[in-house]
C-alpha cells in the first residue's frame, strides 16, 4: 500500500506540498471504487471505463477529421461543454445522496433572468446582481431539499414541480422576452455589462474563462466529496440513509445542503450561459437537466446513490462535448447526432455496468 | 428409510476467483430423511445447496438422483427433478398476496391467457390446508409476520411437488413457538417421504429435527454422523478444526455505578411503564417473544422512536434523546437486529468504522485521512476483522465480520452504553465466540451492555441480570444463575 502511494505521488506531482492532495487522495478516490488492491493498470480498468471510452473517441476522431486535434477546437469543446459540466458536478452530489434534480435547467434560467433583469431594468450594480442570482439559485435548491425531506415526497416529483414553477416565474419576470432585448437595450439602459460577457465568452491566456470556472467547480466539488465530513455524510446518506441516521448523521440536513449546492451551481452556470448568449431568457437551458444527468451517468456514478465522484462526471461531460463536436466536424446531421448521442449513453453505461460486475466481485 | 440413497452427490467441486469453495464433496440423502448440513460461514454449505437447487453450475462432480446422473442447469430444471429450496432471506413478493406468491410464475389460466383467479385461491387454500397452515390466501404477504411468511414460502416450494426440500437457516427469524411449529411440520413432511436438507447455525436444534449430520469446513466434507453420535463438542471441533474451550465464557466483573436509568417509559399501546437500570461493566439481557417490545424499547432509548412519557438518566443526569445523534453524544451505541440497518454497503470498511465519529477524525469539517487510517487500522486489529483491507466495501464481508465492523463503529465513537439487538444472528460459531470475548473486554473496561437475545443459552451464560418482557411490559428480573430456560420461556409467554 505504502509503495503504491509513493509511486503515484512521484508520477503525479513534483512539489512536496501536492503529495498529500494527489497521492493518497487519488488512491482514496480509486479505493472508493474498488474493494481490492492491485496494480495500477487493474485500477484503471476497474474505475476507468469513462476514461477509456473518451480515449477511444478522441483517437477515432483525430483520424476521422483533420480539424479535431487542434488547440482551437479543444478550446471550443471546453466552452461548449462548460455549462453541462458545471450543472453535472452539482447533479453528482445530489445523485450520490440518492436524489435527483430535474429542476436544474429551470433554476439556471430563473437565477440568470433575475440577474439580468436586476442589471438591465432595475439598475442594480453588476456585482450585486450576480450575487442576487446566486442567492436565488441556492434558495430554490434549498426549497427543493426542504420539500423533499420535510414533505416526504420523492425527489423526482418535487423537482419536477419546481421545474415548471421556476420556468413560470422566469417568464413572469422577463415578460417572455430576452433580457435585455434589442428594444430595451436601445431604449433603456444598454447591453449587459462587459464583465458578464467576459465570464461567458472571454479568455485568460487563451483558456476560455468557462473552462477555468469548470475546473474550479470540479476541484471544490472534489474537495467537498472526498475531504469533508459533509461529503462523507452525502455518501452515507446515499448508500443507506437508515444506517446513516442510526450513526448520528443528520440525513435531512445533508440532503438539503446537497440540493442547495446544486441550486448554487445552477446559478453559476446561468451566469456563464448569459455571458455566452449576451442575454438571459426564461427558456434558456431547456433540457439541461437531462444532459447533466447523462453526464453523471456516463461518468460512472450509480444512479441509486452511494457511489461515484466528480472526476468521473467531468469526464462524462467531456465525452458528451467531444462527441457533439466530433459529429459536427464530420458533418453529421443534427438529427442523427441525437440518435448517436443517445446510443452512446446506453453503450457507455452498459459497458460500465459490465466491467463493474466482471472485475469487482 | 430405504437402503439406497435417494440422492448422491459425488466429488462436487466448485471454485470462484480466489476461493476454492467446494473441494470434491460427497453427500447423500435418503428418502424421508432430515439431513442437517453444518459449517462455519464460508465452509461451502450455501454453495453446495445452490448447486443442487440450480442457482450455480458445478465445476466437476456428479449428481445422481435415483441412480440416474442428472444435470441441473437452472432452478426450473431443479423443480422438474423435484428439488426445491427455501432461502434464508425468502423470495416472496411483499405486495402480492399469498396465493399469487405460491403460484408465482405459473398462474393457472383460462383459455391460455386469462388468469383464473378463483382457481388460484381454491388451490392455494388446499395447499395451505395440507400443511395445517391457517392463513388467508388473500392476505398480502407484507401483512404477515416473519414466521407466517416462512410458512408461505415453504408452501410455495412444496406446491411444486418437491421430493427434496432444501432449507437454509429457516429458524433465524422465528420465535420459540414458531420454531416448534416448523419442526413439527418437518417431521410430518419426513413421514410423508419428503427428504430435507437443513442448514443451520443453531447446534441445539439438530437433535430436535435431524437424522444425520454432515459437517463442512473450508470446502471439504469433514464427516457425516448419525445424530446420536453428534454431540455439540464433537461437532464444534469438526467445524472449527480445534477445540473451542467454552463457547460462552463470561468473565467475572464488578459492576460499577449506574450509567443508564430508565423510569416509567411509556409508548401508548406498545410499552408500559418500563423501569430498569444498567451499571458500568454490567451485561443486562432482555428476553422476550416476538412482539414483546424489546426492540421497540431499545429503539426508543436510541432516539429512533418517540416516547409518550418517561425519563431517561445517563450518568444520573436527566436527558432528552430525540434522535440518534443525541444518543450518540451521550455515549450510547446501537447494533440493530438487521445488520443492514447499521452498515453502508457500498462504502469501504474504513468509512463505516468512522461513520459515527466524524468529528474525531476531522478538523473543522476537513477529514484528516491519515488519522482516519490510523484509527481504522486500530480497530481492524483489535477486532480481528477479516480480510484486513480497509478499502474493501463492506458488502463483500461475511456476516460475522460485518457485525464486527458495526461494533467497531461504536467502539470508535467511544460508547459507554452498547445496545445489541440479537448480536449473534446469522453468525458462525467462531465469530460468535469472538464477539462474546469482546463483550468481556468491554465490560472490563467499564462499558455497560444491553443485550436483546432470543438465544436462551446465550443470554443465560452472558447476562449479569436478565429482564423478561411480555406484551410491552417488563415482567420479571432475574439475577445471574437464578433462572432456567424453562422459567425464562414461561415468564415470556
Amino acid at each position: 500500500m505504502k509503495e503504491r502511494r509513493k509511486k503515484l505521488s512521484t508520477i503525479k506531482s513534483n512539489s512536496p506540498s501536492k503529495i498529500y492532495l494527489t497521492g493518497s487522495s487519488v488512491i482514496h478516490f480509486f479505493n472508493n471504487w474498488s474493494p481490492t488492491g492491485g496494480k495500477i493498470f487493474k485500477k484503471i480498468l476497474i474505475s476507468g471505463g469513462p476514461i477509456i471510452a473518451l480515449l477511444f473517441l478522441c483517437i477515432y476522431l483525430s483520424f476521422a477529421s483533420p480539424y479535431f486535434f487542434t488547440v482551437g477546437n479543444f478550446m471550443n469543446i471546453t466552452r461548449q461543454s462548460s455549462i453541462n459540466a458545471i450543472l453535472a458536478i452539482g447533479q453528482t452530489m445530489v445523485i450520490i445522496s440518492a436524489g435527483i434534480d430535474l429542476s436544474v435547467g429551470a433554476v439556471l434560467a430563473l437565477s440568470a433572468s433575475i440577474s439580468a433583469v436586476a442589471m438591465s431594468y432595475w439598475g442594480l450594480n453588476f456585482g450585486f446582481s450576480i450575487f442576487l442570482g446566486l442567492i436565488v439559485g441556492t434558495l430554490i435548491g434549498c426549497i427543493n431539499g426542504i420539500i423533499i425531506t420535510k414533505g416526504r415526497i420523492p425527489d423526482f416529483v418535487a423537482t419536477l414541480g419546481m421545474m415548471t414553477t421556476a420556468r413560470g416565474i422566469s417568464l413572469i419576470l422577463t415578460g417572455g422576452l430576452p433580457v435585455p432585448s434589442h428594444f430595451t437595450a436601445t431604449a433603456l439602459k444598454g447591453y449587459l455589462p462587459l464583465g458578464l460577457i467576459w465570464l461567458g465568452s472571454g479568455d485568460i491566456f487563451s483558456i476560455p474563462v468557462p473552462a477555468l470556472i469548470v475546473v474550479a467547480v470540479t476541484i471544490l466539488g472534489w474537495i467537498i466529496l472526498n475531504h469533508t465530513t459533509l461529503g462523507r455524510a452525502i455518501y452515507a446518506v446515499g448508500g443507506n440513509s437508515e444506517a446513516a441516521k442510526t450513526s448520528g448523521i443528520n440525513v435531512e440536513g445533508t440532503k438539503i445542503i446537497a440540493y442547495s449546492i446544486m441550486g448554487l451551481l445552477a446559478a453559476v452556470a446561468g451566469i456563464v450561459l448569459t455571458g455566452r448568449l449576451n442575454s438571459a431568457n426564461a427558456l434558456m437551458a431547456e433540457g439541461a437537466e437531462l444532459q447533466s444527468i447523462a453526464a453523471v451517468v456516463i461518468g460512472g456514478t450509480n444512479l441509486f446513490g452511494g457511489q461515484g465522484g466528480v472526476i468521473g462526471t467531468l469526464i462524462g461531460a467531456i465525452i458528451m462535448g467531444v462527441l457533439g463536436n466530433g459529429l459536427n466536424l464530420l458533418n453529421v446531421s443534427a438529427f442523427w447526432q441525437r440518435v448517436i448521442m443517445g446510443l452512446i449513453i446506453i453503450v457507455v453505461v452498459v459497458f460500465d455496468q459490465w466491467r463493474r460486475r466482471r472485475f469487482v466481485f | 428409510m430405504s437402503p439406497k440413497p435417494l440422492l448422491r452427490l459425488e466429488a462436487i467441486d466448485k471454485s470462484f476467483p480466489g476461493v476454492h469453495a467446494l473441494d470434491h464433496v460427497d453427500f447423500d440423502l435418503y428418502e424421508g430423511e432430515v439431513h442437517v448440513l453444518l459449517g462455519e460461514n464460508g465452509a461451502g454449505k450455501s454453495t453446495l445447496m445452490k448447486i443442487l437447487s440450480g442457482s450455480l453450475p458445478r465445476d466437476s462432480g456428479r449428481i445422481i438422483l435415483r441412480d440416474t446422473p442428472v444435470e441441473i442447469a437452472n432452478s426450473y430444471q431443479a423443480h422438474l427433478l423435484g428439488i426445491g429450496m427455501v432461502y434464508q432471506e425468502l423470495s416472496l413478493i411483499p405486495n402480492l398476496n399469498v396465493a399469487e406468491n405460491i403460484f408465482l410464475g405459473r398462474l393457472p389460466k383460462r383459455r391460455s391467457f386469462l388468469v383464473d383467479w378463483s382457481e388460484i385461491n381454491k388451490k392455494a387454500q388446499q395447499i395451505l390446508k395440507k400443511l395445517n397452515v391457517n392463513i388467508d390466501p388473500m392476505l398480502p404477504v407484507n401483512h404477515l409476520s416473519m414466521a407466517e411468511r416462512q410458512l408461505v414460502e415453504i408452501a410455495k416450494v412444496l406446491s411444486l411437488e418437491v421430493k427434496i426440500l432444501l432449507l437454509d437457516e429457516p429458524t433465524s427469524a422465528l420465535s420459540e413457538r414458531e420454531r416448534q411449529r416448523l419442526f413439527k411440520l418437518i417431521r410430518e413432511l419426513g413421514e410423508r417421504g419428503i427428504s430435507i436438507i437443513y442448514i443451520s447455525h443453531h447446534l441445539s436444534e439438530i437433535p430436535l429435527v435431524g437424522h444425520r449430520v454432515t459437517v463442512l469446513r473450508d470446502g471439504k466434507k469433514i464427516a457425516t454422523l448419525p445424530v446420536s453420535k453428534a454431540d455439540e463438542d464433537t461437532i464444534i471441533r469438526m467445524m472449527i478444526g480445534r477445540d473451542l474451550k467454552e463457547q460462552f465464557f463470561k468473565e467475572e466483573t464488578n459492576p460499577g455505578k449506574v450509567i443508564l436509568k430508565v423510569e416509567d417509559l411509556e409508548i401508548k399501546g406498545k410499552l408500559h411503564q418500563v423501569n430498569f437500570t444498567l451499571h458500568e461493566g454490567e451485561i443486562v439481557g432482555i428476553f422476550g417473544l416476538l412482539g414483546a417490545g424489546c426492540t421497540l424499547l431499545v429503539r426508543a432509548l436510541f432516539g429512533l422512536e418517540k416516547m409518550d412519557s418517561g425519563k431517561i438518566y445517563v450518568n444520573n443526569r436527566i436527558v432528552t434523546i430525540s434522535s440518534p445523534a443525541d444518543a450518540i453524544r451521550l455515549g450510547l451505541g446501537y447494533l440493530a437486529k438487521d445488520r443492514r440497518e447499521g452498515l453502508i454497503p457500498p462504502m469501504p470498511l474504513l468509512s463505516n468504522i468512522t461513520l459515527a465519529s466524524l468529528r474525531k477524525i476531522s478538523e473543522r469539517s476537513l477529514i484528516k485521512h491519515q488519522k482516519e487510517q490510523q484509527v481504522g487500522k486500530k480497530y481492524l486489529k483489535e477486532l480481528n476483522i477479516q480480510p484486513p483491507d480497509l478499502a474493501r466495501m463492506v458488502r463483500y464481508l461475511s456476516g460475522g465480520n460485518q457485525q464486527k465492523t458495526a461494533l467497531s463503529k461504536w467502539l470508535c465513537s467511544g460508547s459507554k452504553v452498547l445496545i445489541f439487538d440479537e448480536p449473534t444472528r446469522g453468525i458462525d460459531v467462531r465469530a460468535k465466540s469472538e464477539i462474546f470475548q469482546i463483550f468481556n473486554q468491554l465490560t472490563k473496561a467499564g462499558v455497560g451492555i444491553l443485550m436483546i437475545s432470543s438465544e436462551l443459552l446465550e443470554i443465560l451464560a452472558m447476562a449479569d441480570r436478565i429482564f423478561v418482557m411480555r406484551r410491552g411490559a417488563l415482567t420479571v428480573a432475574y439475577q445471574k444463575g437464578e433462572a432456567t430456560k424453562e422459567q425464562l420461556l414461561k415468564s415470556a409467554s
